[in-house]
C-alpha cells in the first residue's frame, strides 16, 4: 500500500503546539508511507485538491489526514479520496487537535503525541479494505414524541410534505406548556389563540395519527426501520364515542382531583377535559380520585354519558407503528422550588410559580382570568417577582440559565398592571438576559411604562407578616438591604428535563447531558440531529427553548426527516460484522450476545454456521469481542486493525 | 515513537466512539488541558473491546491502559456497554492474579458531555500511573518486529 | 472398581443404539489408562474404570457431533457434558451419559517423581488406601493420598451431576471446600512474585498445545488464534512473551466455562502449574457472579450474559 499523509495546521490551531512539518517528516519513514507533507487547511478546498492532486500523483492508494475529530472531518475527506478514485475506507484520521494540540502546550510533547497517532493511523490503514454499503428499503413514516408547540410544527411540517406523521402526547391533549400560557411575549399574543388553531389542524390532517394519553413502551430497529411500541394508557373513556360534550364533567360527583393542567391552582373533578380548546377534546377518568374505581360506588359518568362511552375496565393497550424516523420533541418540566427554604420551601399559599400565575392570568383559568391570592382570594396589590429560581444556582444543581424567565416575568409585570391598575410590581434579578428580537424593548417597557421596580439582586428570606409576607433581600446597585412588603410573590421557576426523559434517550439510543437534556450531534452544525441516525431533536428536550426556537426546531427536525426520505433507498453502512465461514464453528455465542439479532443461523454443508444480515447489523462489535476464534470480524475495526495499532504504539 | 524518558509514561487509552471519544473531544473543545501520555484508540463500543486487547497492550510492554464507555443504560448500541462491564470486571480481577498492579488498568464511563470530567479522569489515571512508575518488561519480539510481519504480508 | 460389571451391562444394553461409547481401558503399561471407543459388543469386556481413569473424555463429543455417543463420565467429566450442552456445542439427544461415583483418580506426575524413575512399571495393585507399585523388581507402597490429583481433595462433585445411566451408590463430596494448598500458598504471593511466579513457568512451555487439545472446553480447535494470522494475536516465536499470553487467551475464553478438569495441567509435558491459574480465576468468577460453570444445563456463561445493575460490580469512582 503506498499511503500519503496530510498534517494539518488547522491555522495555528494545531500548528501552534505542534511541530506539524516535523510529524510529516517522522511519517515519511513509517511503513507504507509513500508521501507526507503539511498543510495549512486540509479541509478547505485548496486542501483537499492537494489530496486529490497527491493521490494521482504519487499513486496513493490510501490516505491519513492528521487534523481535527474524525466525528467533524471523517465524512469530509472520505469524500475527497473518493473523489480522487479510492475507496471511502482507504482512510484513516488521527486527531491531533482535540487530542493534542488543544489539551496541552508542551510543543515537544505534542509534536511526539501526534507523531504516535499518525503511527497508529498507518499502522492501522495498512489493514483497511475497501468497503461497500448496500440499499436497502425505508418506511416513510415518521413518529413524533410530545405534542408540544415544537412537536405540532414537526408533525405539521412533516404532514404538509406529504408523510405520514404517528404523534404521540403523553397527556391527554396536546399543546405543552404553550397552551397553558395566558399571554407571549414581546407582543402580548394570546397564547391559546395563536396556538389553537395549529392544534386544530394536527386534528384534522389527513396525514397524521395522534395517540394523546399514550407513552413510548420501546423502540427498536434503526433509521428507515423503526419499530416502535405505544403504550395507550387507560383513560376509561371510550375516545371512539366521546364527543366531548363535557356533561360528564359537570355531574361528577368527586371534585377534588388534582388539576394538573391549571398547575395544581383549584382542583377539577375526577372525570376530566382538560380545558375548552383540548384536542383531542376527550375525556379522561382519574382512577386515584374515582369513586367507582376507588370504592366500586357510583359510576354517575356513565349514567349522564349521552353516547355510553365510560368503560371502568378499561386497560392499558399497545399498538406497534412503523416508522422510518423519529423526531423526540418531549419538551421541559419545571424545576422543583421547593428546596428553597428561604421562599418558604412550599409553606406559604401567596408563594406561587410563574406556571400557575400564567394560570391566574387566563380568562380560561380557575380563577376566571382575576388575580387572586390562593390564601385568601383578595387582589394583590404588590407582587413581587423572583427571577433565578432553579436556573443559574449551583448550589441546587442547576447551573444554566434557562433563559426565557426574565421575559416571562416582564411580560407578567405588565399583564398585572393590566389586570390590577392599582398594584406595584417589583423584581428580583440577577441580569436581564433580553437578546432576542424586540426582547429589549420589551422588558424596557415593562421598567419604564409599567412602572415595574427591577431590583438587583437576591432574596434572602420571605417570611409572613401579618396577613400578606415580608420579602427580604439586597440591591447590589444600592449596596443596601431592601424589604418588601408583598401580597404574593411569583417563583420564576426555570426548566428541568422532563421528568422521564433519561429513560425515553434509552429507547432511542441517544445521549442526553448530566441535566437529562439530549444531545444534539454538533452543537454547532447539527443542532437538531442526534448520533443515532434517523433521531432528531426538537425543542426544549434539548435544551430550554422560547417559543420562536422551538417552533424553528420543529420545522428544522421535519426539514431533517423529509431530506432523509426523499430518497427511496438508503445506504447501509458497511462497517458491519462478517463472519468467516471457514473459521466459524456454528457455536452461537455472537447470535446470543448480539442487541439486535443482527446474527442468523446457516446450514453450510451439514454445519451449523453464523450469517451477519447487513442492514440490521448495527456495527457495534460485541460479536467480534465475543467469538473466541476470531471468525466475527467488525469491518473497518477487525482485530487485526486494533492490534496494528497496539503495536504501532508499544514498541519498546 | 518512544515515549519521552522521564516525561512520559505509555498511557493506551481504548474509547468507545459515541460517548467517551465524544467526551474527550469536548474537553479538547473546552481546552481542558491534560497530560500528554495518553494515546486512544478508537473503537465503536466498549463493547468492541475485547480484553485480550488490554491483556496484549500491557504485555507489549504499555504502563498503563485506560478504557472508557457510555454510561450504563447509556450505550449507543442499548448493551455493549453492560457486555463490556463484566468483561472488564473479569479483567480487573485477572490482572492481580497475573502481578500485574491492578491500578494499572482502570474502566470508566464518561459521556458525550463530560468533558471537564475526562479532563480529570484523564490527569487522575496519569498520576496513578506515574505513581506505579514504569510497568516491568517482558521478554519477546519487538513490536516492530512483530508489526513489520503483519505488514508484510500486506 | 466395584461397579465396573454393572457399567459393562449398562453399556451392552445400550450400545445397539449407539454408534460409539467412549470409556476407559488399560494402557501401555499398568499405572495408564487410555480413551476406549466401544463400537463393537466385544469391545465392552475391555472396558476399565478407576483411579486411573483420569481422561476427560467429555472432550471428544463435539468432534463427534451429529453421531449418537454414549460417553462414561467421572464427576468432573459430567460438568464438561454440561458446559457443552449449555453452549449448544453438543445435542443432548445425541449423547448417553454413564454415571458412575467416582472417589479419586491418580496424579501421573506425583507418582513419577515417588518413583524417582520412569523404567518399566511389571505391576500396580490399589488395595483401600495403598497402592503397590512393582517397577525395576522393586516394590514401591505409596499411600494412596499421596499420589492422588489435587483437584479429587477438594472435589465437590464426585457423581455425575447428569446422567442417563448411573451404576453404584451416589456418594458425598469431599470434606475439604477450599481449593487446595495451592492456592493459598499461591494467594500468599505478592505481586511482583507473581509476576516472576508466571513468568517462569511460561518460560518452560513449548507451544506444544497439548493444554489446549486435552481441554473440553478448547472448540475452536483448527481455528484458534494461536495459530492464526488474521486475527494476529501471537507470533510463532519462542518468547515468553508470546507463550504466556497464549495462556492467558486459553485462560480467558474459559472464564466462566472452566469446569475445573484440569486436563490442561494433566496434559502439560512441562508440568506447568496451568490449572492453579484456572482455579483461581474461577474463585473470582464464583465471587463476582456466584457462578460455576457446568452445574446447570440452563444456565447461561456469565460473560455471554449480563444484569442493568450487578450487584458485585462497583464501577469505581472514575
Amino acid at each position: 500500500m503506498k499511503i500519503g499523509v496530510f498534517v494539518c495546521h488547522c491555522g495555528s490551531n494545531i500548528e501552534g503546539t505542534v511541530d506539524t512539518a516535523a510529524v510529516a517528516a517522522a511519517a515519511r519513514e513509517f511503513p507504507g508511507v509513500a508521501f507526507a507533507t503539511d498543510t495549512m487547511y486540509t479541509c478547505s478546498e485548496p486542501g483537499q485538491e492537494e489530496i486529490v492532486n497527491a493521490i494521482k500523483e504519487h499513486q496513493l492508494d490510501g490516505v491519513v489526514v492528521a487534523s481535527c475529530t474524525p466525528r467533524m472531518h471523517e465524512q469530509t475527506f472520505r469524500r475527497t479520496v473518493e473523489r480522487a478514485g479510492l475507496n471511502r475506507y482507504l482512510f484513516e484520521m488521527a486527531n491531533i487537535r482535540e487530542h493534542v494540540s488543544w489539551i496541552g502546550k508542551d510543543r515537544e510533547a505534542n509534536t511526539n503525541k501526534a507523531t504516535d497517532l499518525v503511527r497508529m493511523a498507518a499502522s492501522k490503514l495498512l489493514h483497511n479494505r475497501p468497503l461497500l454499503s448496500k440499499q436497502f428499503d425505508i418506511n416513510k413514516r415518521v413518529l413524533i414524541i410530545g405534542g408540544g408547540v415544537a412537536g405540532i410544527q414537526a408533525a405539521l411540517d412533516c404532514a404538509e410534505g406529504g408523510l405520514e406523521v404517528v404523534l404521540v402526547e403523553k397527556t391527554t391533549t396536546i399543546g405543552g406548556k404553550m397552551a397553558k400560557l395566558d399571554k407571549t411575549f414581546p407582543t402580548v399574543d394570546c397564547s391559546c389563540c395563536i396556538l389553537g388553531p395549529r392544534m386544530v389542524d394536527v386534528a384534522q390532517h389527513p396525514n397524521i395519527t395522534l395517540y394523546a394519553y399514550s407513552e413510548i413502551e420501546e423502540v427498536s430497529g434503526y433509521v428507515g426501520n423503526f419499530d416502535v411500541k405505544v403504550k395507550k394508557k387507560a383513560t376509561y373513556v371510550d375516545w371512539d364515542k366521546c364527543t366531548g360534550c363535557g356533561i360528564c364533567m359537570t355531574k361528577c360527583p368527586s371534585k377534588k382531583a388534582t388539576d394538573y393542567f391549571n398547575e395544581g391552582i383549584g382542583k377539577t373533578t375526577a372525570i376530566n377535559i382538560p380545558f375548552p380548546q383540548a384536542i383531542p377534546k376527550k375525556a379522561k377518568i382519574d382512577a386515584d380520585f374515582c369513586m367507582k374505581l376507588q370504592k366500586g360506588k357510583c359510576g354517575i359518568c356513565a349514567k349522564v354519558c349521552p353516547s355510553g362511552c365510560i368503560d371502568f375496565t378499561q386497560q392499558d393497550e399497545f399498538v406497534t407503528e412503523k416508522v422510518g424516523a423519529i423526531v423526540a420533541a418531549t419538551g421541559f418540566d419545571l424545576f422543583d422550588w421547593t428546596v428553597y427554604g428561604e421562599y418558604g420551601g412550599g409553606r406559604y399559599p401567596d408563594v406561587i410559580t410563574s406556571l400557575q400565575y400564567e394560570r391566574m392570568l387566563s380568562a380560561s383559568g380557575p380563577t376566571g382570568g382575576h388575580i387572586k391570592r390562593p390564601s385568601d382570594g383578595k387582589e394583590p396589590k404588590n407582587v413581587v417577582f423572583i427571577q433565578c429560581v432553579g436556573s443559574r444556582d449551583k448550589s441546587v444543581g442547576r447551573p444554566y440559565c434557562t433563559g426565557f424567565c426574565c421575559m416571562y416575568t416582564a411580560k407578567q409585570a405588565i399583564l398585572t398592571k393590566d389586570h390590577l391598575p392599582e398594584s406595584q410590581t417589583y423584581v428580583f434579578y440577577m441580569d436581564i438576559r433580553a437578546t432576542g428580537k424586540n426582547y429589549d424593548e420589551f422588558t424596557r417597557r415593562a421598567m419604564e411604562e409599567y412602572n415595574a421596580k427591577y431590583i438587583r439582586g437576591r432574596v434572602s428570606m420571605i417570611y409572613p407578616k401579618g396577613d400578606s409576607l415580608l420579602v427580604r433581600g439586597a440591591d447590589t446597585l444600592m449596596g443596601t438591604q431592601v424589604e418588601v412588603d408583598a401580597d404574593l410573590v411569583v417563583l420564576a421557576v426555570g426548566a428541568e428535563a422532563a421528568a422521564g426523559a433519561a429513560g425515553l434517550a434509552e429507547k432511542l439510543r441517544i445521549s442526553y447531558d448530566s441535566y437529562g437534556f439530549y444531545m444534539e450531534g454538533h452543537p454547532k452544525l447539527k443542532p437538531v440531529e442526534t448520533n443515532t441516525a434517523g433521531v432528531y431533536l426538537a425543542g426544549s428536550c434539548q435544551g430550554p427553548k422560547d417559543i420562536p426556537s422551538s417552533v424553528a426546531q420543529g420545522s428544522a427536525a421535519a426539514s431533517k426527516v423529509l431530506g432523509l426520505f426523499s430518497k427511496d433507498k438508503l445506504a447501509s453502512d458497511p462497517q458491519v460484522s462478517v463472519v468467516d465461514i471457514k473459521r466459524c464453528i456454528g457455536c452461537g455465542k455472537c447470535m446470543k450476545t448480539c442487541p439486535f439479532g443482527a446474527i442468523k443461523e446457516i446450514d453450510f454443508r451439514g454445519m451449523k454456521k453464523a450469517e451477519v444480515i447487513e442492514t440490521v447489523c448495527q456495527g457495534c462489535g460485541i460479536c467480534t469481542s465475543t467469538c473466541p476464534q476470531g471468525a466475527a470480524q467488525l469491518q473497518h475495526f477487525t482485530d487485526n486493525q486494533i492490534l496494528s495499532e497496539v503495536n504501532a504504539l508499544c514498541q519498546f | 515513537m518512544p515515549v519521552l524518558k522521564g516525561k512520559e509514561l505509555r498511557i493506551v487509552g481504548f474509547l468507545c466512539n459515541w460517548c467517551s471519544y465524544g467526551g474527550a473531544d469536548t474537553a479538547g473543545v473546552g481546552r481542558f488541558n491534560q497530560p500528554t501520555d495518553l494515546r486512544i484508540i478508537r473503537v465503536p463500543c466498549s463493547g468492541r473491546i475485547d480484553p485480550l486487547f488490554i491483556m496484549k497492550t500491557l504485555m507489549n510492554g504499555a504502563d498503563g491502559v485506560l478504557v472508557s464507555g457510555c454510561h450504563p443504560r447509556d450505550c449507543h448500541y442499548a448493551e455493549g456497554n453492560f457486555y463490556a462491564r463484566r468483561r472488564l470486571e473479569v479483567l480487573h480481577r485477572f490482572l492481580p492474579i497475573l502481578g500485574f498492579e491492578p491500578g494499572r488498568f482502570e474502566y470508566t464511563w464518561v459521556s458525550a458531555s463530560e468533558g471537564q470530567r475526562w479532563q480529570q479522569v484523564v490527569t487522575r489515571f496519569t498520576e496513578q500511573i506515574h505513581k506505579l512508575g514504569p510497568a516491568p518488561k517482558i521478554a519477546g519480539p519487538e513490536a516492530s518486529a512483530t508489526l513489520r510481519q503483519m505488514e508484510a504480508v500486506l | 472398581m466395584k461397579y465396573q460389571q454393572e457399567l459393562k451391562d449398562s453399556i451392552r444394553k445400550a450400545l445397539p443404539g449407539l454408534d460409539v461409547v467412549i470409556a476407559w481401558s488399560a494402557g501401555y503399561d499398568p499405572l495408564h489408562a487410555t480413551p476406549h471407543f466401544i463400537r463393537r459388543e466385544e469391545d465392552i469386556d475391555r472396558l476399565e474404570i478407576g483411579p486411573f481413569s483420569v481422561h476427560n473424555l467429555a472432550t471428544y463429543l463435539p468432534g463427534l457431533r451429529g453421531k449418537k455417543v454414549g460417553i462414561v463420565v467421572k464427576g468432573c467429566d459430567s460438568r464438561s457434558v454440561i458446559e457443552l450442552l449449555q453452549e449448544n456445542l453438543i445435542n443432548r439427544e445425541d449423547v448417553t451419559i454413564f454415571g458412575f461415583p467416582c472417589t479419586g483418580v491418580v496424579d501421573q506426575t506425583k507418582i513419577r517423581k515417588a518413583l524417582g524413575h520412569t523404567g518399566k512399571v511389571d505391576f500396580c495393585q490399589i488395595a483401600s488406601q495403598t497402592v503397590v507399585i512393582g517397577a525395576g523388581g522393586e516394590e514401591h507402597k505409596l499411600r494412596l493420598s499421596k499420589v492422588l490429583a489435587d483437584k479429587c481433595f477438594s472435589c465437590q462433585y464426585p457423581n455425575a451431576l447428569i446422567s442417563d445411566h448411573f451404576v453404584g451408590e451416589k456418594i458425598s463430596p469431599s470434606a475439604q471446600t477450599e481449593g487446595g494448598d495451592d492456592l493459598e500458598a499461591f494467594e500468599n504471593m505478592p505481586l511482583p512474585e507473581r509476576f516472576a511466579f508466571w513468568q517462569k513457568e511460561m518460560d518452560r512451555c513449548i507451544r506444544c498445545y497439548a493444554c489446549r487439545n486435552a481441554c473440553p472446553m478448547c472448540v475452536c480447535r483448527d481455528h484458534c488464534l494461536a495459530e492464526s494470522r488474521d486475527p494476529h494475536w501471537l507470533s510463532q516465536e519462542d518468547s515468553v512473551r508470546d507463550k504466556w499470553m497464549f495462556q492467558l487467551i486459553h485462560a480467558y475464553h474459559l472464564a466462566g466455562r472452566c469446569t475445573e478438569c484440569g486436563e490442561c495441567q494433566r496434559a502439560c509435558p512441562m508440568d506447568i502449574p496451568l490449572l492453579l491459574l484456572k482455579k483461581k480465576m474461577n474463585k473470582e468468577i464464583k465471587e463476582l457472579f456466584q457462578y460455576e460453570a457446568g452445574v446447570d444445563p440452563e444456565a447461561t456463561p456469565p460473560l455471554l450474559s449480563f444484569k442493568m445493575e450487578e450487584e458485585n460490580i462497583k464501577e469505581r469512582e472514575w
